[in-house]
C-alpha cells in the first residue's frame, strides 16, 4: 500500500458521495472545501455543479475558517433548498450551538463529518502548501489511520482535542484505525434515509477504530491538561493577564472568526466605546499614562464571560491573531472550567446555560455570610 | 496604619433593594460609605461586563442585589442574574479575583434594616480581606481600562 494511493481513495470515495447526493437530488447543493486561486488555501464553497466536485478536497490540512459560520449563513432562514455540509467535528459542535441559539437551522441541512484530519498551525500549513499545494495525499497518509503516530506538525489546539472523532453528524466518515478507504456510518434517521437513497449500507465502527479513538481521547485529555496548567500559570492574576494580552491590537479578529460569537452587533463596536476625545485626555490626566487602544482586557474578559461556555475548541482565534497571542489556549481553558461548572457540553442537545434556569439552583452563588 | 477603605460597587434593583436602601435612608439607618449604589431596573439586566468593568476600574468588590426568588417584577430576571453571577464567581477567580468579592443577594423592598446590616457586614468582610490587589491600581493595568 502506498501513501498516495490510500489518500486518493479516501478523497475519491467522498467525492462520489457528494456527486451521488447531487445526482439523486437528495440535496440541491453541497458546502465543501474548495481550493483557492493561490493553490494552497482551501475555503468552504457552495457547489451546485456536479463537475466541480472533482476539485474539492475533503481531508487536507487547511482550516482557515470555522465552516459552522458559513453553514449558518446559508441556513438561518428557510430557502427551500437542501444542502449537504461537510464539517470537521468541532465545526459540527459549533453549528449545533448556533442551531440552539436560532442563528442557524438544520432542517434543510444534511451534516457530513469525519474522523478529523486535524490541522497544523499557520507556519506548518504554509510549509505544507509550499510543498504540496492543495494535494492532500501526503497529509492524509500521515494523519490516518492514527494521528498519534503522525510525523506531521499537528497544531497544539488539535492535539489537545478530546473529541476529534466523527460524531453527531447525519453521515459519518470513519477513518481512524482503518487502513484504506473510509467506513461510512449513518448517525441519524436523516442520514440513514440519505444513505438508503444512495443504496449505501451503514457500517459499524470497527474495533481497531475504537481503540484509536480511545487513545486519542486520552492523549487529548493529557495534552489539554498540560496546556491548561501552562495557561493558568501565565494568566492567574490580572497583572499576568495584562502581560498575556500586551501585544493585542484590538483588531477583534478572534471575535470575527469565533463560530459561537454570534451577536449581530457586538457592544465593543457600538457608540459605548466611541469615547469623546476629551474623555481620553481626562483619563490620561487622572492616571498619568493611558494606553491606546484601550479596553483590551475589558474586551477579552467580556468575551470570555459571554461565550466561553460554548467554546468548541476549534482554535481559530489563535490562527487569526496577527500578534501571535495563544488566544485559544486561554479561551478553551476557561471554557472547559465554565462548562464543568454548568455541566454543559457544547454541541449536545441540552439548552445553553444562559438561555435557561431552574428556580432552586446554585444556592451557593447567593448570600453574604 | 490607616484603615483600608474598600470601594464596593452595588448594583441594586429598582423594585426591591433600591427601595430597601431608600427605606434605610428615610429610617435614618446608616450604612458604610464604601458602598456605591448603582440603581438598575432588574438584576437580570446586569450583564457580566458591568461587573468586569467595575473590577477593572478599581472596585475591591461587587454586589448585585435584587428581589427574592419569586418576587421579580419581571417574573424571572433574578433567576437569570443568579446564573450570571455563578458564571462570574467561577470565571473571575481564575484571574485572581476571589469569589468572596463577587456576591449576589436578595433584599426585599421592606427590608431597610436588613439592607443596612448586610452592607455593613459585606464592607467589614472586604475590609478584612484587604484590597483586591495592593499593587494593582487601574493605572497599572496598561491594557486594562478606559
Amino acid at each position: 500500500m502506498t501513501a498516495s494511493k490510500t489518500g486518493g481513495n479516501q478523497e475519491a470515495k467522498l467525492k462520489k458521495i457528494m456527486v451521488d447526493l447531487l445526482s439523486r437530488k437528495i440535496v440541491d447543493d453541497v458546502l465543501v472545501p474548495m481550493p483557492q486561486a493561490d493553490k494552497k488555501s482551501v475555503m468552504p464553497a457552495l457547489v451546485a455543479a456536479m463537475d466541480d466536485i472533482d476539485r474539492a478536497v475533503f481531508l487536507g490540512p487547511s482550516f482557515l475558517i470555522n465552516t459552522a459560520r458559513m453553514a449558518a449563513r446559508i441556513s438561518h432562514k428557510p430557502s427551500g433548498r437542501k444542502t449537504a455540509v461537510w464539517m470537521r467535528p468541532c465545526e459540527v459542535r459549533a453549528f449545533k450551538e448556533l442551531v440552539k441559539l436560532n442563528q442557524a437551522s438544520d432542517t434543510e441541512v444534511l451534516i457530513l463529518s469525519m474522523d478529523c484530519a486535524m490541522a497544523p498551525d499557520r507556519e506548518a500549513f504554509d510549509a505544507y502548501g509550499q510543498a504540496h499545494e492543495t494535494d492532500t495525499r501526503a497529509w492524509t497518509a500521515a494523519v490516518f489511520p492514527d494521528p498519534l503516530a503522525s510525523a506531521l506538525e499537528i497544531c497544539g489546539t488539535c492535539r489537545a482535542c478530546q473529541s476529534p472523532q466523527a460524531a453527531d453528524a447525519d453521515i459519518q466518515v470513519l477513518l481512524y484505525g482503518i487502513d484504506g478507504g473510509p467506513v461510512i456510518r449513518a448517525g441519524s434517521p436523516k442520514g440513514q434515509a440519505a444513505m438508503d437513497l444512495m443504496t449505501m449500507v451503514s457500517e459499524e465502527s470497527p474495533a481497531a477504530r475504537d481503540t484509536v479513538v480511545t487513545a486519542l481521547g486520552r492523549a487529548g485529555q493529557e495534552a489539554f491538561e498540560v496546556m491548561a496548567l501552562d495557561t493558568a500559570q501565565v494568566t492567574d492574576s490580572l497583572e499576568k493577564l495584562d502581560t498575556f494580552f500586551s501585544r493585542c491590537i484590538n483588531c477583534y479578529n478572534c471575535r470575527t472568526v469565533c463560530p459561537v460569537c454570534y451577536c449581530r452587533e457586538c457592544v465593543f463596536n457600538t457608540d459605548v466605546f466611541e469615547h469623546d476625545p476629551a474623555q481620553y485626555h481626562l483619563w490620561a490626566a487622572k492616571q498619568g499614562t493611558f494606553r491606546l487602544p484601550s479596553d483590551t482586557l475589558f474586551f477579552h474578559l467580556t468575551r470570555l464571560a459571554h461565550m466561553s461556555h460554548a467554546c468548541v475548541g476549534c482554535g481559530q482565534c489563535s490562527r487569526a491573531c496577527p500578534s501571535g497571542i495563544p488566544v485559544a489556549d486561554l479561551f478553551s481553558t476557561v471554557g472547559r472550567h465554565i462548562q464543568k461548572a454548568f455541566d454543559y457540553v457544547p454541541g449536545k442537545d441540552t439548552p445553553p446555560p444562559f438561555t435557561a434556569f431552574n428556580t432552586d439552583e446554585y444556592q451557593d452563588a447567593v448570600g453574604i455570610e | 496604619m490607616e484603615k483600608f477603605e474598600p470601594v464596593i460597587v452595588a448594583f441594586v434593583c429598582n423594585w426591591c433593594t433600591y427601595t430597601a436602601a431608600d427605606l434605610a435612608g428615610t429610617s435614618r439607618l446608616s450604612y458604610p460609605e464604601n458602598i456605591r449604589l448603582v440603581r438598575i431596573m432588574c438584576t437580570g439586566m446586569v450583564d457580566s461586563q458591568y461587573v468586569i468593568k467595575a473590577f477593572l476600574e478599581g472596585a475591591d468588590a461587587v454586589v448585585v442585589s435584587g428581589c427574592h426568588p419569586g418576587d421579580c417584577h419581571y417574573i424571572n430576571g433574578n433567576y437569570k442574574a443568579r446564573r450570571r453571577m455563578k458564571l462570574l464567581q467561577e470565571m473571575l477567580p481564575l484571574f485572581g479575583i476571589q469569589q468572596q468579592r463577587i456576591r449576589l443577594t436578595w433584599i426585599g423592598a421592606s427590608d431597610g434594616i436588613e439592607f443596612a446590616q448586610v452592607m455593613a457586614r459585606f464592607t467589614d468582610q472586604i475590609q478584612r480581606m484587604g484590597p483586591l490587589n495592593p499593587e494593582l491600581k487601574p493605572e497599572k493595568i496598561t491594557a486594562g481600562v478606559s
